[in-house]
């Protein structure tokens, strides 16, 4: 009953109920099948013949099967496999890109050495005018009055810093 | 005294063992088996479990992967099938 182009019901499984073609005998037990069903190995046992026949060659390509099939009035399955996309892999850099990795670098340091000596005057102007006052002698409490609004002053100047960096990084 | 409501049997017993004594804990029963709708043969591949515990298994889990799965046993969607294309 079953030989190569019988048309068959699946009874069994996943693919039960659906309808397909037998396209290659493995076995006394064991056919290939392919059509509404995946094309896979399948037991004879599990497959219910029917009267249709289909003119089809050995091992006989999805097409093929899909052709035929389709003119009985058959619909066969219809995958959409995944594209292969890249993997997303880290580069090596050239030496070309890491002497400017370097340069980048070299102006940042530069920068901010730069800075940091300006401070240092300002600084010193301002412990000049403090020794005056201290000079003139006028009382402790006014002293620590004036220290404390000076160290206020230099932290916002650190966050500029900081802006400046990260606007010439991007 | 017991509670009236444990007295009758719908509640499972279980003694276990607590701190030296052995006490009476009352447990409610587990659902009944998953049968096949014609010939009411246990149906395998249905989880027998408390439907709140159900609900978090995925789709895969709870019913196999057939046509009639969970309703039908394997050899009653056979004949099924087979009965509905020998009439053809």
């Amino acid at each position: 009953m079953i030989d190569v182009g019988r048309v068959c019901v699946k009874t069994a499984g996943r693919d039960a109920g659906r309808k397909c073609v037998v396209v290659e005998i493995v076995d006394k037990q064991y056919v290939v099948i392919d059509g509404e069903t995946r094309r896979r190995k399948c037991n004879i046992t599990h497959l219910l013949p029917l009267k249709d026949t289909v003119n089809i060659s050995e091992s006989a390509n999805h097409e093929e099967v899909e052709k035929l099939l389709n003119e009985l009035g058959i619909d066969t399955l219809k995958t959409n496999p995944k594209k292969k996309t890249e993997r997303p892999r880290s580069k090596r850099k050239t030496p070309e890109q890491l002497k400017e990795q370097k340069e980048e670098k070299k102006k940042l340091r530069g920068i901010l050495k730069s800075k940091k000596e300006d401070k240092s005057p300002k600084t010193t102007i301002e412990d000049k005018a403090i020794a005056e006052i201290k000079e003139t002698d006028k009382g402790k409490d006014v002293n620590e009055d004036k220290n404390t609004p000076q160290k206020e002053k230099k932290k916002p100047a650190k966050s500029k810093e900081s802006s400046a960096k990260r606007k010439k990084k991007e | 005294m017991v509670r009236p409501m444990y007295r009758s049997r719908t509640f499972r017993r279980v003694f276990k063992k607590t701190s030296g004594r052995v006490s009476l804990h009352y447990i409610k029963r587990k659902p009944a088996k998953a049968k096949c709708a014609e010939c009411g043969s246990v149906l395998q591949g249905v989880p027998r479990a408390f439907p709140y515990k159900i609900k978090l298994m995925s789709k895969t889990k709870k019913r196999p992967e057939r046509m009639y799965g969970g309703y039908l046993c394997g050899k009653c969607t056979k004949k099924s099938i087979i009965n509905k294309h020998i009439k053809e």
